[in-house]
């Protein structure tokens, strides 16, 4: 149970300790990408809880989704159409959707627990 | 199996975590640092203008400093010049006003020059032709000329300066110079080149040559002290 939030931890981190640092023009996608990898996660957390979660999905869908969000935002730059709008908007109207299934599942379970004590 | 799967799920989400994780913070600390970056250099670049301004301002103030300063020391140093001129002046003013004094008479002079002394004739024939071998006012004034145009620079008639001003007239047996009478011998005395007032006086043809010519007594003796008095002023305003 602790280990992904080791895990977590250790990538905080390690991402603070980093020397190193990407140039201006490739900030769109680390957004990008960090907005896939939460869209991921939270879909993940949700798919969960339920009881639809698949591991192999899980995995190939947050490097997968990272990946295209940045080869999408990428191939905007070079279109010069911001396509990484369309990740930005994709992913985030997903992430309050499955946010919003979390909370209701959240909320049914503690409703449940307290009509049940 | 089942704790082998729950293990590996935990391994894998603890990757996912630890990806996601790395992704957060190393954004966060990009994203700040180029914030970070860029309102320093916002308030900088609002600051350093200010500065800019104000040391362009002051080198302006400056240089308007220096030109002025450079000006005023200009200034300083002409009037320093036109007074050391003006110094200059004053006492070249002061040695020519006392050289001209010497010149008029007005100081008491001393100098090496000539002394040359006018006797009538120790031997006279006879009464009739007694005027003829006595000393005149123009022998006199012959010898003042001569010794005039040879540059003497003060001149005096038995100790008596003569100025530019000076008289000379024969009257009866004496000769009256400014007013005060004086008979024979006379003395003239003259300051200057004693050399040149010399052969000037006895130049063949010339005022010794004539005033034997006249029986007069010719006496040229350069000297080299001589001094003269001022004079005095007894009968003139």
């Amino acid at each position: 149970m602790w280990l992904p939030v080791i895990g977590f931890i250790i990538g905080i981190v390690l991402g603070f300790s980093t020397d190193w640092r990407i140039p201006a023009e490739y900030a769109n996608y680390l957004s990008i990408a960090i907005l896939a990898a939460f869209d991921t996660l939270i879909g993940g957390i949700r798919a969960h809880l339920q009881n639809v979660y698949d591991e192999n999905v899980f995995f190939t869908g947050f490097f997968f989704n990272i990946i295209l969000a940045a080869s999408l935002a990428f191939l905007g730059v070079y279109l010069g159409v911001d396509l990484y709008l369309a990740a930005v908007f994709a992913f985030g109207v997903r992430l309050f959707q499955n946010i919003a299934v979390i909370r209701r599942i959240w909320l049914a379970k503690w409703m449940e627990k307290r009509e049940k004590s | 199996m089942t704790m082998k799967v729950v293990r590996g799920n935990y391994v894998i989400l603890s990757l996912v975590c630890l990806v996601l994780g790395f992704m957060l913070s190393f954004s966060y600390e990009y994203t700040k640092s180029r914030v970070e970056k860029r309102t320093i250099t916002d308030k900088q670049w609002n600051k350093e203008y200010e500065y800019r301004q104000l040391l362009i301002q002051s080198q302006k103030e400056n240089q308007k400093l220096k030109a002025e300063l450079m000006s005023k020391q200009e200034k300083v140093r002409k009037m320093e010049a036109s007074l050391a001129d003006k110094k200059k002046a004053y006492s070249d003013l002061a040695t020519e006003a006392e050289q001209l004094r010497m010149y008029i008479g007005k100081v008491k002079v001393r100098g090496a020059g000539v002394e040359v002394t006018l006797s009538d004739a120790s031997y006279i024939p006879s009464e009739q032709s007694a005027t003829n071998y006595i000393v005149h006012e123009q022998h006199v004034l012959k010898v003042v000329h001569e010794l005039l145009i040879s540059g003497a620079e003060a001149i005096a008639i038995n100790g008596q300066r003569i100025s530019h001003r000076s008289y000379i007239v024969c009257n009866g047996p004496v000769i009256e110079v400014d007013g005060t009478q004086h008979s024979a011998p006379f003395t003239i005395s003259a300051i200057g080149d004693s050399n040149v007032l010399a052969s000037a006086l006895t130049i063949a043809g010339g005022v010794k040559d004539q005033l034997t010519g006249d029986h007069v007594v010719v006496d040229i003796q350069q000297k080299d002290d001589i001094t003269l008095d001022p004079i005095f002023h007894t009968n003139r305003e």
